[in-house]
């Protein structure tokens, strides 16, 4: 009965086992060999394959050939040094990144775009090895697509990020470096989940990630309410990127920030990190007017507290 | 008996299949032409292996790419690469598009995560729409579209300048004017030249030769401007589309 | 971890450092106070290696009472800072150095402005309108930068004082449980309590 049912069924696990083999038979040359597919033909046959050194330990030959935070002077350079936020609140997803990559004490590029569009209403953020993130991200939004596909119903952002999760995961020791956030909107309102490269996720109302991290979180939990409007969420995503930029020597150069609502997420601009210390952040809403700079904020203020007789005379 | 011994002693081996072998990379998009050049010294400690060793390469009309890095990787990279640009041209009859290249590349690096290609690479080339375009790689394939891009022994030494002269950092532009967008193809050539003639003077591992691409798209009005220059060499295949020129330049060689 | 905040205002400095003195993974001690008056104008918060900081407090404490006993006045804030510099910048130069971090905290009488002072254990100084020390100082800086006022009146300067002391409770592991904060105008020295 049971090789019965196993033999006709469209669903059990041999059969779908049965039907890969009949398909991998058929055609010996794989299709993604002939550069269709994006590159990501090995998609059809499972998760794709990776090649690994001949050695005893191939993690061991990786991490003594690729930078470690440990250990700048190693050839193989992988971006380091980041702040990147995202919080939950009444109007939607704020998510506000700064732009900066290092290679040990060069500045590499300050044009990083460290939101990753997995697609128009999911938001993933980048922080760790770019290449990670970029990769892995680009491919969750391939599986969010065929989930669509599949289920006529957009992935919610906790099942996306549950997928990265254990996809990352199942790569664990092998030396992956990332810790993003998965925003979007979906079902339950907007939502926010901290994926990183160990296996954590966590579900949350807010997180920053990065070596400018604690800077950002310094502003941004100070200025944070629930009930915050869209212009005043965008001014603390915004402020709080700035702050990181300017006490957190890996990060800086420029800040993006991003706002997801139910109908997804809407790039809201670029600004300037320099140029928010002098000017502030233009003539954008929730701009304060003036720079953001301890020094061009409380210019002509003095703590001398001269008695008012001493100053009459 | 020292014989056994030996045996006996813990042996040590490391499994180290890369080395650094120098030079400069370096790539500009205009509005409708892309730069794309390298220097072609080779050399690995304070050794010259060889004083031509090209490190940019013709993919296809559109697109050249250029590999700095370990020269063994690169050149590998870039013949498999090509091999799979030719396999997309018989399974599509066309040549891959510029943007595609890019993500190729990104999951070619990536396939070698774990045992990667230490190579970095700038594709510069034309888009679908057009435009000039430089993608820059990390090892591993994170990979991004930028105006213009250094990589390599001298990339400190010549990014920071182009960052003066082409997005014009640091510069306020006089009263009444602003800075131009996209510069002419003149323009950027003097400025490549002049980036690797004082890479030359101040780093070790730059020297001998200058190899510059440059591709046009089709129709552009840039293609005047290389009627004057001494030496330049058309590499175009096909008709009716983008162009490609090489022109070579000598550098110092001590 | 040990953290210390400083911060002026309005013709005043606010001193606060955490209370608690660990050695390995036990808190020996929940309520050591790390703030010495050194003058009647001048507070000093010390941190670093366990037995240097007191020792070296000690030290300081009796050469600028020393001072003020020889010369019937006491040394003003910059020149107390220049001399007790110059003292760490000398230990580090000696067989053992003293480790210790310190925020030097005092109210100048003959120009009624208060002085705040950086000093870390190689003798680096700087003056600063707020600082901190430890890994406080991660969260403390960027949330100063954007909150703090040099002309905020005594009631105003605790509430940012507050909210660095929150945002440490909040965010940092190790966070230290209670701090002492004292406060240095022209009335002299206190201890308030947030």
């Amino acid at each position: 009965m049971n090789s019965f049912a196993e033999r006709f069924s469209t669903t059990t696990a041999a059969s779908q086992m049965r039907n890969a083999q009949k398909l991998a038979d058929e055609d010996e040359l794989d299709t993604a060999m002939w550069g269709s597919n994006a590159g990501f033909g090995s998609l059809a046959k499972g998760v794709p394959t990776f090649t690994v050194p001949a050695v005893a330990d191939p993690t061991a030959f990786l991490r003594l050939h690729t930078d470690d935070h440990a250990d700048p002077s190693c050839r193989i350079k992988i971006q380091h040094g980041t702040t990147t936020l995202a919080f939950r609140f009444q109007g939607g997803v704020i998510v506000a990144v700064d732009s900066r990559a290092t290679a040990g004490s060069y500045v590499a590029s300050g044009t990083v775009k460290k939101v990753i569009e997995i697609n128009p209403y999911l938001l993933g953020t980048m922080a760790g090895g770019a290449a990670d993130c970029q990769y892995w991200e680009t491919y969750l939004g391939m599986h969010c697509r065929l989930h669509e596909l599949r289920n006529r119903e957009r992935i919610s952002v906790s099942a996306a990020s549950k997928y990265l999760s254990n996809l990352v995961y199942s790569y664990k020791g092998m030396g992956l470096s990332m810790g993003t956030m998965i925003c979007g909107w979906d079902k339950t309102g907007p939502a926010v989940f901290y994926v990183d490269s160990d296996g954590t996720r966590l579900k949350g109302d807010l997180f920053s990630v990065g070596s400018g991290s604690t800077f950002a979180y310094g502003v941004l939990d100070q200025g944070y309410r629930w009930d915050l409007t869209d212009e005043e969420a965008q001014e603390l995503g915004r402020r709080s990127i700035y702050a990181a930029g300017h006490r957190d020597a890996f990060s800086g150069n420029s800040c993006n920030l991003y706002h997801v609502k139910e109908d997804g997420w809407r790039f809201i601009g670029n600004y300037d990190i320099a140029k928010m210390h002098y000017d502030g952040p233009g003539n954008v809403a929730g701009s304060p007017g003036q720079g953001y700079g301890y020094d061009v904020r409380v210019e002509g203020r003095t703590s001398t507290n001269a008695p008012a007789v001493a100053a009459a005379a | 008996m020292p014989a056994t011994i030996s045996i006996s002693q813990p042996q040590q081996r490391q499994f180290n299949p890369y080395s650094e072998n120098g030079g400069t990379i370096l790539a500009i998009a205009g509005a409708d032409f892309s730069v794309i050049a390298g220097d072609t010294r080779q050399s690995e400690g304070y050794s010259i292996q060889t004083r031509y060793a090209p490190k940019v390469f013709q993919l296809t009309d559109k697109a050249v790419l250029a590999v700095n890095g370990f020269a063994a990787d690169g050149n590998m990279f870039v013949k498999k690469v090509r091999q799979r640009l030719e396999w997309y041209r018989h399974a599509h009859a066309k040549d891959m598009p510029l943007r595609a290249i890019a993500r190729l590349i990104q999951t070619m690096l990536y396939a070698r995560r774990f045992f990667p290609f230490y190579v970095y690479n700038i594709l510069g080339g034309i888009e679908e729409d057009g435009t000039g375009a430089v993608y820059s790689f990390d090892p591993v394939g994170s990979y991004e579209r930028e105006a213009c891009r250094a990589a390599g022994a001298a990339q400190s030494l010549v990014q920071p300048f182009l960052d003066n002269q082409i997005y014009f950092k640091n510069q306020t532009a006089a009263p009444g004017t602003s800075h131009p967008v996209h510069l002419p193809l003149s323009t950027v050539l003097s400025l490549v030249i002049d980036s690797f003639t004082s890479a030359t003077e101040r780093h070790i591992e730059v020297g001998d030769g200058l190899e510059m691409y440059v591709v046009l798209a089709k129709g552009s009005t840039a293609f005047q401007t290389l009627g004057g220059v001494r030496g330049i060499q058309e590499l175009t295949a096909t008709e009716d589309g983008e162009k490609v020129f090489i022109i070579r330049r000598e550098l110092k060689k001590d | 971890m040990e953290t210390s905040f400083a911060i002026t205002g309005k013709g005043y400095v606010i001193i606060a450092a955490d209370t608690t003195a660990a050695r390995s993974i036990v808190k020996m001690k929940v309520d050591e106070d790390k703030i010495k008056t050194l003058s009647p104008h001048l507070l000093m918060a010390y941190s670093g290696e366990p037995g240097d900081t007191v020792q070296f407090a000690e030290y300081v404490e009796r050469n600028i009472r020393l001072y003020q006993i020889r010369n019937l006045y006491p040394l003003r804030p910059s020149a107390a800072a220049s001399w007790i510099r110059r003292s760490l910048a000398e230990s580090l130069r000696s067989r053992k150095p003293y480790s210790v971090n310190l925020l030097l905290g005092g109210y100048d009488t003959a120009t009624h402005t208060p002085h705040l002072y950086w000093v870390d254990y190689l003798g680096t100084m700087t003056e600063v309108p707020f600082g901190a020390h430890g890994y406080g100082s991660y969260f403390a800086l960027s949330l100063l930068d954007r909150y703090h006022d040099p002309e905020a009146s005594m009631e105003q300067g605790l509430a940012t004082l507050k909210r660095c002391i929150d945002e440490v409770s909040k965010r940092l592991v190790v966070s230290p449980g209670t701090y002492k904060v004292k406060v240095v105008d022209k009335d002299g020295v206190r201890e308030v309590e947030l």
